[in-house]
Formats: C-alpha cells, sequence, structure tokens
C-alpha cells in the first residue's frame, strides 16, 4: 500500500491521461452499460407505456413476471429451430469455409510470380469490403430467375431452380456467399505467417531434393500449425455468431425453417412483433452463452498457443 | 514480404497451381461484372437474362436515373454525412482512449482494459438497445445512426498495442524538455503513429458505410435513410416481398422484376466510393491485421 501522498501527486501529474479516457467511458456507459439496465425487461411483464414517454423508466415500473418468458419461449418450436440453426450453420461454415483461407494462402505463395501474387490478393479481398445488402445483390443477380446460373440451367433444358427460396439449398448459398466474401481477407493472416517463416528450412528441403508439394506438407503447413490452432479455437469460439448481418439480408419466410438464427429470432420477436420481453430473454440467453464460449475458448487458446484475443 | 526465388524451370505444378488460381480470380471477379453488365444493359436483355459478363446494348440511363432518383440521393448523403461525422466522433473516442490505456503506469488500467473487454463480449441485446434509443429520442434521427457502433473495443485494442510498441524514450526525452502528457501525445505520439490511425479510419468509415441494421433499427423515416437500408429495402423488396420490418407484401414482386437493371445500377453506384479507396483501403487494412489483431 502506498502513502496517500503518492497517489494524489500522480493523480496531479497525470489528470490529463485520465480526461482523455473520459469521452470514450462516457459513451460506454451510455451505449453499452445503460442497456445492461434493460436486460430486466426479460423479468418483467414490460409495458412501454407504464410511465408516459418514458420507456426506459417503464421497465422499473412494470411489473415482475419471474422467469415466465424464459419457461414460455424455451417450450417454442421456431425457437428451437432457430437455436438448432445457429448452430448448424456456424457448423457448416466452419467445416467448409475455415480450410480454404488455409489452401489459398499456402497455394498462392507458391505461385513464383509477385506481381501476380499482389493482383489477385487485390481481387480477392474486394468482396470483404462490400456490404451484405451489395452481396446479396450480387448473389440475386447471379442465382435470380433471370440469372447466369439460371440462364444456363434452362439453357440445358432443365427447369430453373429456386436457389434462394429452396430450404434444402439454402444453407448451401448461406456458406458459399460467406466463403466468398471472407476467404481473401481470412487468408491475410495465413499469408502473414508463412512470409515470416525461416527460408533455409526450405533451401535444406531444396538440397536434399524435396518436391514442391513435399515442402508445403511437411514444412510450411506445419510451421502454419499455430496460427491455425488459435484461429479455430477462436471460430469455435464464436459459434453462436451465424452470421446474423449476412441472414438478415439473405433469409425469407420460405425457408426459415433452416435459415432462421437466434439474432434473427429476436429481432422479429423483439421488434417485429412487439415481445419486448421474450425477445430480450433470448438475447439474454444467447448473450450469456456466447460470452462463456468466447472466454472458454480463449483461456483453452492461451493455454494451447499462448496467445488469445487479449 | 516475399521471398526471392531462384529462377527454375516451369512445372506442372506451376501450371495447375497458376489455373486454379486464376479460376479463383474469376470465381470472384465474375459475379460482381455481371451485375456491373447489368446496370449498364438495356432492361429487355436484363429481363430476357441475356446479360452475361459484358453489357448488352450498353446505355447508361439507368445509371442516370438511379442518380436522379430523390431516394437515392437522399439516402446518400444520409451515408456520406453520417460516415464523415460517425468516423471522425469514433476515432476521437478510440485514439484519445488509447493513449492512457498503453501507458502501463496508468493507475486503474486494468479495470478500464476489463470495462472495453466486457463490452466486446457482452451485448444487452437489441430490445434493450432499442429502448434506450427510443428513450433518448434518438430513434429517426441521424444520430442514432452516428451512435451505433462509435467505439469498437477492437480497434482500441489495436492502437493502444500499436502504441506500445512505440520507444518510451522519444516520449521521455519531450518529458524532460518539459511537454506536458497531452503535449507528448498530440506532438510525439499522434505523429509517430499515422500508419495505424488510417487504417482504423478506414475500419469505421467503412463500418459506417456499409451498415445497414442501425438503419433497420432505428430509422423509419423515408429521408434519414441510409444508403444501405434504401437498398436492403430495394433488394429485398424485390425478392423476398420483405421489408425492413419484417413484414411482407406479394404485390411488389411483378412489380419490381423489371427493376431489375436499377437494382443492379443503384448497387453498383453504391459501392463506387468504396471502390475509389479501395487501393489505399487494401494497403492499409492488411497493415491494421498483421499489427496488433492477435496479442501474445
Amino acid at each position: 500500500m502506498k502513502k496517500k501522498g503518492g497517489t494524489l501527486k500522480y493523480l496531479r501529474q497525470n489528470y490529463d491521461l485520465y480526461l482523455l479516457l473520459v469521452p470514450a467511458l462516457v459513451y460506454v456507459l451510455i451505449f453499452h452499460l445503460l442497456p445492461m439496465f434493460g436486460i430486466l425487461i426479460a423479468f418483467k411483464d414490460y409495458n412501454m407505456f407504464q410511465v408516459p414517454g418514458n420507456p426506459f423508466l417503464s421497465i422499473l415500473e412494470s411489473p415482475w413476471a419471474g422467469f415466465k418468458y424464459f419457461e414460455q419461449v424455451f417450450k417454442r418450436p421456431e425457437f428451437l429451430q432457430a437455436f438448432a440453426n445457429t448452430l448448424i450453420i456456424s457448423v457448416y461454415k466452419i467445416i467448409f469455409t475455415f480450410p480454404l483461407p488455409i489452401i489459398f494462402a499456402v497455394f498462392l505463395n507458391e505461385v513464383r510470380s509477385t506481381k501476380f501474387q499482389k493482383g489477385l490478393q487485390l481481387i480477392v479481398y474486394l468482396p470483404h469490403f462490400l456490404s451484405w445488402v451489395v452481396i446479396y445483390g450480387i448473389f440475386v443477380s447471379f442465382l435470380g430467375s433471370t440469372g447466369v446460373i439460371n440462364s444456363i440451367i434452362t439453357g440445358m433444358g432443365l427447369e430453373p431452380v429456386s436457389f434462394l427460396m429452396d430450404s434444402t439449398k439454402f444453407r448451401g448459398i448461406l456458406v458459399i456467399s460467406d466463403a466468398w466474401k471472407e476467404i481473401g481477407w481470412s487468408s491475410i493472416i495465413y499469408f502473414a505467417a508463412i512470409a515470416g517463416l525461416d527460408q533455409e528450412c526450405f533451401e535444406a528441403a531444396d538440397v536434399d531434393g524435396a518436391t514442391r508439394m513435399q515442402k508445403i506438407w511437411y514444412i510450411t503447413v506445419p510451421s502454419l500449425l499455430p496460427t491455425i490452432v488459435l484461429m479455430l479455437i477462436i471460430r469455435i469460439g464464436n459459434i453462436m455468431n451465424a452470421g446474423f448481418d449476412q441472414i438478415f439480408v439473405f433469409y425469407n419466410p420460405t425457408v426459415y425453417d433452416v435459415a432462421d438464427i437466434i439474432g434473427t429470432y429476436v429481432y422479429r420477436m423483439g421488434l417485429g412483433k412487439l415481445e419486448f420481453s421474450t425477445g430480450t430473454a433470448v438475447g439474454l440467453f444467447n448473450s450469456v452463452i456466447s460470452m462463456i464460449l468466447v472466454l472458454s475458448s480463449n483461456f483453452i487458446a492461451r493455454k494451447a498457443t499462448g496467445k488469445g484475443i487479449w | 514480404m516475399a521471398k526471392v526465388k531462384k529462377h527454375k524451370r516451369v512445372t506442372v505444378f506451376d501450371i495447375v497451381n497458376v489455373t486454379v488460381m486464376v479460376l479463383v480470380g474469376l470465381i470472384m471477379l465474375l459475379p460482381i461484372l455481371n451485375l456491373v453488365a447489368k446496370a449498364f444493359s438495356s432492361e429487355g436483355n436484363v429481363i430476357a437474362g441475356n446479360v452475361l459478363f459484358w453489357p448488352v446494348e450498353f446505355q447508361t440511363g439507368t445509371i442516370q436515373y438511379v442518380l436522379m432518383t430523390p431516394e437515392f440521393s437522399t439516402s446518400f448523403f444520409v451515408t456520406v454525412t453520417v460516415t464523415i461525422f460517425g468516423t471522425l466522433g469514433a476515432m476521437l473516442l478510440t485514439v484519445m482512449a488509447a493513449y492512457p490505456l498503453s501507458k502501463p503506469h496508468l493507475k486503474g488500467r486494468k479495470f478500464f482494459l476489463y470495462i472495453f473487454v466486457f463490452i466486446m463480449l457482452f451485448s444487452a441485446g437489441m430490445v434493450p438497445n432499442y429502448i434506450l434509443f427510443r428513450t433518448l429520442h434518438l430513434t429517426n434521427t441521424i444520430f442514432a445512426l452516428i451512435f451505433s457502433g462509435m467505439l469498437s473495443s477492437f480497434n482500441l485494442f489495436l492502437i493502444k498495442n500499436y502504441f506500445e510498441t512505440l520507444p518510451e524514450v522519444i516520449e521521455e526525452a519531450a518529458r524532460i524538455d518539459g511537454a506536458s502528457n497531452m503535449r507528448v501525445f498530440f506532438s510525439v505520439v499522434l505523429p509517430m503513429s499515422l500508419p495505424v490511425l488510417a487504417t482504423v479510419t478506414l475500419y469505421y468509415a467503412v463500418g459506417y458505410w456499409s451498415n445497414y441494421f442501425a438503419g433497420v433499427m432505428y430509422i423509419t423515416d423515408a429521408s434519414l435513410k441510409p444508403l444501405q437500408q434504401y437498398m436492403f429495402d430495394l433488394v429485398t423488396q424485390a425478392t423476398s416481398l420483405q421489408d425492413t420490418t419484417g413484414n411482407f407484401s406479394d404485390v411488389s414482386q411483378a412489380m419490381n422484376v423489371s427493376g431489375e437493371n436499377i437494382r443492379a445500377a443503384t448497387i453498383v453506384v453504391s459501392t463506387i466510393p468504396i471502390l475509389c479507396v479501395y487501393p489505399f483501403l487494401q494497403k492499409y487494412f492488411v497493415k491494421g491485421i498483421t499489427i496488433g489483431s492477435v496479442k501474445g
């Protein structure tokens, strides 16, 4: 324990450092911590107009409901479906899109022309900067009834396929569009890791007469392994995030059975149908599980690789 | 970055590899080209599905039509305003907070850091946020769009980590010359941090430009809809008959099929600003992701 005088002196010398923190803390207080108080809505029969003109004070005044809304919603088949969809879509994305950036980075690195590498990177990073609305527009234009793919299909004398309205294909479209948008961007971290590799190993392998594939398999991939493990753990920790921004744009009622995730369900219940308490309850359920998973994955990542997200 | 390679014979591996890579490039480019081609093709050919990757019966009428649509220019202006002021505000909050947090001697540093980690991990959820915005009378104002996502802990840590890599001796030298903390921050630290500042500025700007959901949550007034929300309505109403309130109507489908080239043109025009800054984006974004995204 230091003397009080020391602390005072410290504060007098460094008060300006604390002043710099003030705007961000005020923002966090209003827009992140104040809403936490709104979580009470999940445990109340919330009436927005209990206190006229002040939806926030209405939270305090509304009668308690205990766990009523949780019990109700956990029995609803749509909620259970949305919960299942969240996990299924996430798992699909992990299985199919997680390996692609690694493969892409490894093989693009094998291309000898640096100009070619840079040019292709310029192209594959581009979709990351487009919003999901724009990506959806691109996919509709490509896959829609008058799109290129359907022109080819009808050209072969087959029936046109409605990709975005068909429950059997919709998750596939989600995975493909997600891969299309992010494959380049996700590969950056692997490029950086490859660029940092020790060249001596490769030269030694050359002397021993190793083939390109052997060098990739026995040198590049093993040295990428720590990065891969770290990214995979982080990705699995984010399993509750199935891609809300994407699905909210892409989905429609004909595919709710396969595409409705917790986030979209919360939106439709809480803000679409104005079932505020149900929406808050599901949102809270989601936030708590997500936080536990992310914390655990960060803990595991630190144990396994010595690195973490923070 | 790239390693120096000795000149070697072109092998089968090279040919297959380059071919596959060219295919990857095409998969990324062709859907975009298809949309651009539709924006510049005549309506009849678009509906008939004749347009592939090059305009058929080239025309710029659709683009002009989009530019003159009042709703488009209104929402374009909203998005430009939100992006400029949002990014400015966000940078002020983030950079100012990052500096004290980069000082190991700061008392209470751990506590503040935990706050920023916490808001990254846990969100109160959509409904409480909406109720708060209603209470503060922010719904249907441009401030709802500016205040949504004005502080990203991720960006904060990016800048903080960068500040921590700066050599302490330079700051010490300035302090010995009698400079205050503020003076050191503005005249010494910030000028040395331009790359990371550029990176984060672009992160925020693209975030604001691409955000449609803040509009969906808080804006119903057509004159305040940001560009992405305007396009969201345009694109989803035509395909799935859904509007931003989650309601569905079945009148618009037949009507909107002929609007396909208009939709294409709107998307193309809205993306031009991103394309203009893209070369800079790419350079700085790549830097940003390798500077401090994963901490040891």
